[in-house]
């Protein structure tokens, strides 16, 4: 039952932001839109859209493997709410980093043994910054400048350079 | 132990995050890492005097 709710939740919240990026959006840049929607799913996946596989698949890795870590340390339990409501929200900055704590299901994470308890918290925080991470991520994708390298875009030709500014004129010395 | 481990960590997850927020806003590697780590360095540093600072009050005061 929980999961279903949970899963209604996700849904509305996935649909609420791809609409209101969509909506606010101009025609030609409605692609963006579609990349912020995708990035929240997966990280990185927002900027392979773009046509920028290097920087996707960079923040794919960098972000996997933090999450990764993090949930080695907690004994792959994924954050609850009981743990620390603030990083419980935090893995909500990542639909991939949810829906993995969704099916994990566990009620609360543990700290792996053999690890010093001290590192039970944390391991939690890892997992936390990587959904917010995943947040800044997201927003660089609604960037200006994120569509520049991507192979569409790019094939037409390099970024236009602007126009070499004239030769400032020297100010008249005045007697 | 508790401060150690506390410690350990710190470095790892603040590298992530500040590699991260340079790659958001840069295409260049390189100045991704040389700012990155420059921001590391001066983290550190205001951890460490920030620590220094506690540990000097609580020694001495």
């Amino acid at each position: 039952m929980n999961l279903k709710i949970s899963a209604k939740g996700v849904l509305l919240v996935g649909g609420l932001i791809f609409i209101l990026v969509t909506m606010f959006l101009k025609k030609g840049e409605r692609i963006k839109g579609v990349a912020f929607f995708v990035g929240w799913l997966v990280p990185g996946a927002g900027h392979v859209l773009l046509g920028k596989w290097k920087k996707g698949l960079f923040f794919f890795g960098v972000l996997g493997a933090t999450y990764l870590f993090g949930m080695w340390i907690s004994g792959f339990r994924p954050v609850s709410f009981d743990d620390n409501p603030f990083y419980f929200v935090g893995q909500y900055g990542s639909g991939l980093t949810l829906l993995i704590a969704k099916l994990r299901g566990a009620e609360k994470a543990i700290i792996r043994p053999g690890l010093d308890p001290s590192w039970f918290d944390p391991g939690l925080l890892y997992v936390c910054v990587v959904g917010l991470l995943n947040l800044v991520v997201m927003l660089s994708v609604l960037d200006a400048k994120a569509l520049t390298g991507a192979a569409p875009a790019a094939s037409a030709g390099p970024e236009a350079v602007p126009p070499a500014a004239a030769p400032a004129s020297v100010p008249e010395k005045t007697a | 132990m508790n401060g150690v481990s506390y410690l350990l960590l710190f470095f790892p997850i603040v590298l992530v995050i500040l590699v991260v927020l340079e790659a958001a806003r840069s295409d260049d590697p390189k100045s991704i890492l040389k700012r990155a780590l420059a921001n590391l360095g001066v983290l550190t540093a205001v951890l460490v005097l920030g620590g220094a600072f506690v540990y000097v009050i609580n020694r001495w005061f």
